[in-house]
């Protein structure tokens, strides 16, 4: 009798503890401000390091999810019954992350990030179209260059916060030493050179100092291949066909990829580019021991910063395009939100709610400016506090869409490094290993647009 | 009284399935986590998923790994892996091994020591400094063989030194463990032998030969499956410091099936692999236990 008593009793716990579990989970019930009860709703939102601070990287504990903090404690206080849990995500891990996520059907509610890098979750059918969030102020306030960016299909799937143009940077200084004046543009320009005149500077740059690679060139991975990718429309290849094929592989294309071997070959640009990361070439920039390097408006303001700081030995450092046939080649990063389907209208609804509240509100849309705002009213609101605004704008005519927002882009990403490193190795000529990427990646595209769920 | 007994039997350590609540966690542990996900990956490998859900498809995943050269491309070079590790690592491990495991108490801990050191620090870590020194722009043997007036070499960017590259970063990483076990196997080899062996005039050579290398066969055996398995899985190393790289020259078996389970979001295939590398793990190693279990 005593063992049965101990037995129910024991059965009585497990089952309190578990019910008890259970009301700590997501729906739990409270009180709105209006009295009324509300079901509580936790939300998760995940993002890659972005900027620092709330609005500005010198504020006090200025960190990467200051800004999403800030914006949900904001947004809380105005719907008591939402509460959101803020994760940041280092860049590399995102794809592991997002794809065990995927796997276990824990997905996050939100995911902040360039939408090039979250276009495939859109494609897999687990992002939530944002066309009944976007108002018509706002869509009349964000440039179509950017909506371009951020719809698949005619539907958007990314709501655009900033932007982040890439393009080329340089050192003015040696510039100057070497006597290429005519090269530089005015500070707070973009300077537009010709492959040829990127071939002269290099020469010069080298005659002038030995010691320093003139262009800073990497192919060990696919960090910063959309520069690589840039640099192979060179000479007028769009890179894809209007069917969304790869057309790299054409005359134009091999021939981009002939004059980087060249340069290479040349001894014109950073040695080993095989196995160098855009990050070593980067840290190489800001050591002087590359001219010329590829920079975003994110990147070259971190510079621009740690030179203040005097974590960077200061130089006059300057911005380019990256060399186009008829017109510069120019691209940008669309930093935005995703909503993920989760099943859960509830969820679904306050997520894109809380989306909507960061991506509009007149004071947190200010953030923008730590990249460029996407918005023309900030823009405004800014430009005599942004020398670089007005140069960035100008350029935005020569603004790309560079993944095509093409299924499986990740994938074919990383099939289009080897093919590089198999020319600068010699393995292969241009025309081969172009040829081999044209192959394999229209490959991974047909494949992936057989699995795309919005694309069928 | 027959009853009593019984009940007293079932009652204590003598209990004949007391045995079997011992090894219960360990075996629910075995179950829930290598069993299960042996037959699971098994399963996935016919399917083709989504965040929708599975769908079948039969030997799909496999047609299109054998139809990709980079899957086929990182077979040879796991294979090439393997053998070449597992024999670097025994035929060293021996080789120190024989060379002091006679000396003094002091001497073989100090070399003990010192080739264990590198076991226990984390492959990350050793990846990391490998690529620091390898940096054919700014690394300390680049810089080196440079002022030696070797000019632009770049090891971990040339196809044909990236394989012995990777393959000495993880034989110096492995191969503390093999020495390790060799001498521990040698010290608990009885005296009496070489006793023997010395009073029949045998040299060292012959010492270790005849005596030495025999006794340690099981050592040996497990050694050489122990490492056939680990260096199957090999990843950290080419993931840090080639990322399969350049054009795919280093690209293994288990970089491939992270890339698809992980990057890709290939489930299916990234499972297929992992049923392929089961296959070539069980091929590899029962021929080791049939020669070894023969001569016992």
């Amino acid at each position: 009798m005593k063992r049965r008593n101990k037995v129910m009793m024991s059965a009585l716990a497990l089952t309190t503890s578990v019910l008890l579990l259970g009301a700590c989970g997501k729906g739990e019930n409270k009180k709105s401000a209006t009295g009324k009860d509300q079901e509580a709703i936790t939300l998760e939102m995940w993002l890659t390091p972005q900027w620092k601070g709330v609005l500005d990287d010198k504020e006090e504990k200025a960190d990467y999810d200051s800004f999403f903090k800030e914006a949900a404690k904001r947004y809380e206080e105005k719907n008591p019954n939402v509460h959101v849990n803020v994760q940041v995500i280092p860049g590399e891990q995102r794809a592991d992350k997002l794809s065990v996520a995927v796997q276990t059907k824990e997905l996050p509610d939100m995911f902040f990030d360039s939408s090039f890098a979250l276009s495939e979750y859109a494609h897999m059918g687990v992002l939530a179209p944002l066309d009944d969030i976007i108002d018509e102020k706002s869509q009349k306030d964000i440039p179509k260059s950017i909506w371009e960016n951020v719809q698949i299909n005619d539907k958007t799937y990314f709501y655009p916060f900033a932007h982040n143009p890439g393009t080329l940077s340089y050192n003015a200084e040696m510039f100057k030493e070497a006597g290429l004046e005519k090269y530089m543009a005015p500070e707070y320009e973009i300077a537009n050179w010709s492959s040829d005149d990127l071939k002269v500077i290099s020469k010069k740059l080298k005659e002038t100092n030995q010691e320093v690679a003139p262009f800073g060139l990497f192919a060990k991975n696919n960090q910063g291949d959309t520069w690589n990718m840039s640099y192979l429309r060179m000479f007028g290849n769009q890179f894809f066909d209007k069917d969304g094929k790869i057309n790299v592989n054409d005359e134009t294309g091999v021939k981009a990829l002939e004059f980087l071997d060249d340069m290479r070959k040349d001894g014109l640009t950073t040695k080993g580019v095989e196995t160098l990361s855009s990050n070593d070439v980067n840290a190489m920039f800001q050591n002087k021991q590359t001219a010329i390097n590829f920079t975003n408006s994110v990147l070259f303001n971190g510079i621009k910063s740690d030179m203040a700081s005097g974590k960077v030995a200061p130089f006059d450092m300057r911005l380019a395009n990256i060399p186009g046939k008829d017109q510069p080649v120019s691209f940008t990063y669309v930093t935005s939100s995703v909503v993920f389907d989760s099943g859960d209208e509830a969820r679904i609804k306050a997520a894109k709610d809380f989306v909507k509240f960061y991506s509009t509100d007149k004071e947190l849309v200010k953030a923008s400016k730590n990249a460029l705002p996407v918005r023309d009213s900030v823009a405004t609101e800014f430009a005599e506090d942004m020398p670089y605004l007005k140069a960035y704008q100008d350029n935005s005519e020569n603004i790309i869409n560079f993944s095509n927002n093409t299924p499986g882009y990740v994938e074919l990403r990383n099939a289009f490094f080897p093919e590089l490193q198999a020319v600068y190795t010699g393995e292969k000529t241009a025309q081969e290993a172009l040829n081999s990427f044209a192959e394999n990646g229209n490959r991974i595209i047909d494949e992936n647009t057989k699995k795309s769920v919005i694309l069928n | 009284m027959e009853n009593k007994k019984s009940k007293k039997k079932f009652r204590g350590i003598e209990n004949p399935y007391s045995g079997y609540l011992f090894i219960a966690p360990q075996l629910l542990l075995f179950l829930v986590f290598i069993i299960y996900p042996v037959f699971e990956g098994f399963r996935m490998s016919f399917f083709r998923a989504s965040y929708h859900g599975e769908q079948f498809i039969g030997l799909d995943n496999y047609k299109q790994l054998m139809a990709d050269p980079v899957f086929l491309k990182s077979i040879l070079n796991t294979v090439i892996f393997v053998i070449a590790i597992v024999f670097l690592t025994i035929i060293f491990g021996l080789f120190v091994a024989t060379a002091v495991y006679d000396k003094s108490a002091k001497y073989i801990s100090f070399i003990r020591g010192s080739f264990y050191l590198p076991v226990m620090v984390s492959m990350v870590v050793m990846s990391m400094i490998w690529n620091f020194l390898l940096n054919p722009a700014n690394g300390l043997i680049s810089y080196l063989l440079g002022n030696m007036g070797a000019e632009n070499v770049n090891l971990l960017g040339s196809k044909t030194w990236v394989m012995p590259v990777i393959i000495f970063v993880t034989f110096v990483g492995n191969v503390g463990q093999s020495i390790i076990l060799y001498i521990a196997s040698m010290i608990g080899i009885p005296e009496d032998y070489f006793e023997a062996a010395q009073i029949d005039g045998a040299t060292r050579w012959q010492r270790i030969h005849k005596i030495l290398i025999p006794l340690v066969r099981p050592t040996t055996l497990y050694l050489t499956v122990i490492n056939i398995i680990a260096v199957l899985k090999i990843f950290v190393v080419i993931q840090l410091l080639t990322g399969g790289g350049p054009n795919n020259a280093s690209v293994t078996m288990m970089y491939y099936l992270y890339q698809n389970a992980f990057v890709y979001n290939n489930t299916g295939v990234a499972a297929a692999v992992g049923v392929i590398m089961f296959v070539i793990a069980l091929l590899l190693s029962v021929p080791q236990f049939k020669a070894f279990g023969k001569e016992r």
